[in-house]
């Protein structure tokens, strides 16, 4: 047990909480506002949801995910040229290009809410939700050395 | 003749139209949907580029074939229905023949990049037979119908389909590789020009003459049909003299055909310049097609200047920097604008919908239309690879774009068609759609790329091999190299036919014309690597090759690469008879196969001494010979003198032999005279090509001596051929009848030095055995003697790792002479049945003949003789 396993412990959960949360929300939350609540409340819960998780989002998730994610790469002497190695390199590349099209998608859907585009909002929300299963799934995948 | 208003959209009136109106031609809907799916392909196939079999030609024929041939298939059926105010014919066969197409264009795709060439060239002939089919049922729509002043435009289709009949043959005839070299890049040359400017070219002009005044709302002008019958009547005929002349090999034939053609291309385009006055191009459709018409102009100057000046078998190569303004210019733009133009109609719904499809369609069209233009002139001209890639992304986009924006429109179309259906369209659905999209990309791209752990290879030396591309064979085959050698392929292309060679690790030549070379640097050899021909069908064909790491080799002594040896720089093959270098290995050499014409068996008759205590002689080294090593087979051999094995010295105790040693080699080679007694430092020093030392030595001792070259890998050399016999009479040596001298030596084939070569060496697994320099060389040409005579035979072992029992079927030895001693003499109780002889030592042994026949002289070490150490005495009567 060293810091290191701190800071990977941090970036574990801070990935388990979003992407939970994500599941959560459209699993559980929303489903059941959909049908207990009636027109404007359910809005009003929805929107808050949104709100509430998209601040979580910028506040807590994506700092402590990038400063513990740089901090593990740099741990692992990962270098800009050892992204495009096949293995550990370019799983990690994949995992990172897929993490940033989810960051893509989260922003557009919080856009199209913004915007009053019920249909897309609810088309990137899921492709985000999508995503970031994918992400897990590439980050199982890194080799364990 | 009245100005007709042309209004394709409108279905013919004899038949009325059942339910609501976006019912209408529900087969077109799906149909089109073909064209869009094989669009989408040819983005696909772009993408993928290098990583498919065959990128170019798939990118064509995906396009050209699948894409742009369903489409003429559609609509020139449908144009005509509705031109002829015909009955529309049942749906049922019409569906059948695009079905069939598409089956057969499958085929086609798969048996040219993949499979056996067979799947293709039957693809070919059963899309022949549709588009025949096809025509039939167009003559037949003529027939049936009542007169039409549109005529005139089903012979422009009926033309077009009878040119993709005639090119379809000659690519099935291509695809089974019948004519080679110079007829296939004829054959090639007029299967791109019947079928680009017939079937695609023919059937556009005829489709222009009423689509153009539709696309701009006018009105079609009077000359019209006049103008058509006379282009018909210029550019069909003009066609088959432009095939039938680059066919036959008849430049100015050819070039008096594609004049014809271009003059009715004229005429046809004539009036279409009228409707243009008439009303300026406002919507995305006009201007489009208008680009595609443009460059279809600027293709036929060029095709025209191409033909004009070359000889017809090389109009196919000259033609492939026209590719991109004929796929993406002429052929995709016009495709893009009639799709524009005719999508919003097929797909229906009311006004409404027609408007809404049509902005949907052509939004951002003039962006579109830029992006496109702008791109193909940079894909065809000799820019820098930034640009042409630029060049790629801005035609790619475009075409994606459209294929998009027609997906999204024909989905609509669908829902409003199957409004129960619609949750599947629903964003719930396409946003998990696109995450698992995007989830499968990131996984892909993850994981392709080689083998998870990556093993990074530190190159430990150099190596150039000549690869030679001809006769649908890469030679040599297989290239061994040690782990890390960074190979310098330096490729030639041998053929009449173009090829090229494309590594799987990603290096390639660029399509190499006869006679023309390129260079390839690999990196430091890792795993296996294979390569390949790119051209459609002949990696099929056998064009591959396959480049090994030492020791990974599975199937041992089957292969062979030219290699260099050390410094020594590149080596090719010198054997002039083109004969093969290539051995057999375990697979048998064939002892039995005749003998090349011309060969000469080495001498095995020793002559007596040479008179005299001092003898001078020069041994030059020959690191070039070609020999025959076994029967059929001749390969480079390292030698003394041009011979396997070197010049016989032969004396008596005592003698001096002044050996002046030239290196007349192409790298390092030394002597070493076993005879002698020198210290090894100075004489049996290595020297460097054109360097010479003088090797004095005193035979203190009698004996078969071996002599071989001294320098490291000794192995490498010996094998090489580079041996030799000096014979010391021992005092008081008894006359004989006849003296033979056989030194025995391993075979290896394949270049000495190379890889392949080298590893049987070390792992002892010679391809044969050899008696003075051929395998099974005596049993083509018998050593003569009588019965009756006393013949002593002389052996030497040279190795380098297997000895000798030398033996003589059906007469024992009453005299053994090894190693400087008599083991038997002539009159002893007792006999001999072997010689047996250690790498390197050397004897003799004497007999006679009891009586006429044939006697075999083995090395009953028996797999040696059956490899090859093995020869006949013809006894004769005395």
């Amino acid at each position: 047990m060293t810091w290191w396993s701190v800071v990977r412990f941090l970036h574990v959960l801070s990935a388990a909480l979003w992407v939970g949360g994500q599941l959560t929300v459209s699993l559980v939350v929303l489903p059941l506002a959909r049908r207990l609540l009636d027109g404007e409340r359910r809005e009003q819960v929805m929107r808050a949801v949104g709100r509430r998780f998209g601040m979580f989002t910028g506040a807590v998730f994506l700092p402590v995910q990038l400063g513990s994610g740089v901090a593990i790469a740099w741990h692992k002497g990962v270098t800009w040229a050892s992204l495009a190695e096949p293995g550990y390199g370019r799983i990690l590349a994949a995992k990172l290009a897929l993490f940033c099209a989810v960051m893509v998608a989260a922003g557009l859907h919080g856009w199209a809410t913004g915007a009053g585009r019920p249909g897309f909002a609810r088309a990137t929300a899921l492709a985000a939700l999508v995503g970031s299963v994918g992400v897990v799934l590439l980050a199982t995948a890194l080799p364990a050395t | 003749m009245t100005p007709v208003e042309v209004r394709i959209e409108k279905g013919p009136p004899a038949r009325p139209l059942p339910g609501p109106v976006r019912r209408r031609a529900p087969w077109h809907l799906r149909a089109n949907a073909l064209v869009v799916v094989w669009l989408g392909l040819t983005v696909a196939t772009a993408l993928a580029g290098e990583g498919l079999p065959a990128p170019r030609w798939l990118l064509i024929h995906v396009f050209l074939l699948g894409a742009v041939s369903t489409a003429i298939l559609i609509w020139s059926e449908h144009f005509a229905v509705a031109l002829l105010r015909a009955r529309t014919p049942d749906p049922r066969w019409s569906l059948a023949r695009l079905a069939l197409l598409n089956t057969a264009t499958a085929a086609v795709l798969y048996g040219m990049a993949a499979g056996p060439a067979a799947v293709a060239v039957t693809g070919a002939g059963v899309i022949v037979a549709v588009v025949l089919w096809h025509a039939a049922a167009l003559v037949r729509l003529t027939r049936q119908a009542l007169p039409s002043r549109f005529r005139h435009v089903i012979a422009w289709y009926v033309c077009g389909a009878g040119a993709l009949a005639t090119g379809g043959v000659l690519g099935g005839l291509l695809a089974a590789h019948v004519g080679h070299g110079a007829t296939h890049e004829r054959l090639h040359a007029a299967h791109a020009q019947v079928n680009l400017l017939g079937w695609i070219g023919l059937t556009v002009l005829g489709t222009l003459f009423t689509l153009w005044p539709t696309v701009l709302r006018t009105r079609m002008p009077e000359r019209t049909r006049k103008a058509s019958l006379t282009g018909l009547r210029l550019a069909a005929p003009g066609l088959a003299l432009l095939t039938g002349g680059l066919l036959a090999d008849l430049r100015w034939l050819a070039a008096a055909g594609l004049a014809a053609y271009a003059a009715g291309a004229l005429a046809a385009l004539l009036p279409l310049t009228e409707a243009v006055r008439a009303r300026r191009p406002h919507t995305g459709a006009a201007w489009t097609l208008a680009a595609g018409v443009v460059w279809f102009e600027i293709v036929l100057v060029a095709d025209a200047v191409i033909v004009v000046t070359r000889p017809a078998g090389e109009v196919a190569a000259a033609l492939e920097p026209l590719l991109p303004l004929v796929l993406a210019g002429f052929v995709g733009q016009v495709l893009l604008g009639s799709l524009l133009h005719l999508l919003p109609a097929v797909l229906g719904g009311g006004p409404a919908r027609f408007k809404e499809n049509m902005a949907l369609l052509e939004r951002g069209w003039a962006v579109r239309l830029a992006a496109l233009n702008v791109g193909v002139p940079l894909l065809a001209l000799p820019v820098p690879r930034p640009l042409a890639l630029l060049g790629w992304a801005l035609v790619l986009a475009s075409a994606a774009a459209f294929v998009v924006l027609a997906v999204t429109a024909l989905a609509r179309a669908w829902t409003v068609e199957h409004p129960e259906r619609r949750a599947l369209a629903s964003p719930a659905l396409a946003g998990v759609m696109a995450g698992c999209l995007l989830t499968a990309a990131a996984v892909v791209v993850s994981v392709t790329g080689g083998s998870s752990p990556a093993t990074t290879v530190v190159a430990t030396g150099t190596r150039t091999v000549e690869v030679t591309l001809s006769g649908m064979r890469v030679r040599p085959a297989v290239i061994e190299a040690a782990r890390g050698t960074v190979l310098t392929l330096r490729v030639t292309n041998t053929d009449a036919q173009r090829h090229d060679l494309r590594l799987a690790t990603g290096e390639r030549t660029p399509l190499l014309g006869a006679g023309k070379s390129a260079i390839l640097t690999l990196a430091p050899l890792g795993e296996a690597v294979d390569g390949w021909c790119t051209v459609a069908g002949h990696r099929a064909a056998g064009m591959t090759m396959r480049i090994v790491p030492t020791g990974a080799l599975a199937r041992p002594g089957t292969v062979t690469g030219h290699g260099a040896h050390g410094s020594a720089g590149q080596a090719t093959s010198p054997d002039g008879n083109g004969g093969p270098v290539t051995g057999t290995g375990q697979t048998g050499l064939d002892l039995a196969a005749p003998m090349s014409p011309g060969w000469k068996p080495y001498d095995a008759v020793l002559a007596p001494a040479p008179g005299g205590a001092e003898h001078e002689v020069e041994i030059r080294v020959d690191d070039r010979a070609v020999l025959e090593v076994a029967p059929g087979v001749r390969q480079r051999m390292w030698t003394f003198n041009g011979t396997v094995p070197g010049p016989v010295l032969r004396g008596t105790v005592g003698d001096v032999f002044t050996v002046t040693f030239v290196n007349g080699g192409t790298m390092g080679h030394g002597i070493d005279f076993h005879a002698g007694a020198n210290a090894p430092d100075g004489v049996m020093r290595t020297i460097q090509p054109g360097e010479r030392l003088t090797y004095r030595f005193r035979a203190e001792h009698a004996g078969a001596w071996l002599y071989h070259c001294s320098t490291m890998p000794m192995t490498q050399h010996i094998a090489g051929g580079m041996y030799g016999a000096v014979v010391i009479d021992p005092p008081n040596l008894s006359q004989v009848d006849r003296e033979f001298l056989l030194v025995q030596g391993e075979l290896y084939l394949g270049e000495p030095g190379s890889d392949a070569q080298v590893t049987k060496i070390r792992e002892g697994r010679p391809d044969g055995w050899m008696f003075n320099g051929t395998a099974a060389g005596y049993d083509h040409a018998p050593l003569a003697a009588k019965a009756g005579e006393r013949v002593r035979i002389w052996a030497v072992a040279a190795g380098p790792s297997s000895g000798t029992a030398l033996h003589v079927v059906g007469a024992p030895f009453d005299t053994v002479y090894k190693e400087g001693a008599y083991l038997l003499r002539e009159g002893d109780a007792g006999g001999a049945q072997v010689l047996d002889l250690a790498p390197a030592q050397g004897g003799f042994v004497e007999l006679v003949f009891p009586e006429p026949g044939r006697y075999p002289v083995v090395d009953h070490t028996m797999r040696q003789a059956e490899g090859g150490a093995h020869g006949l005495f013809e006894v004769d009567a005395p």
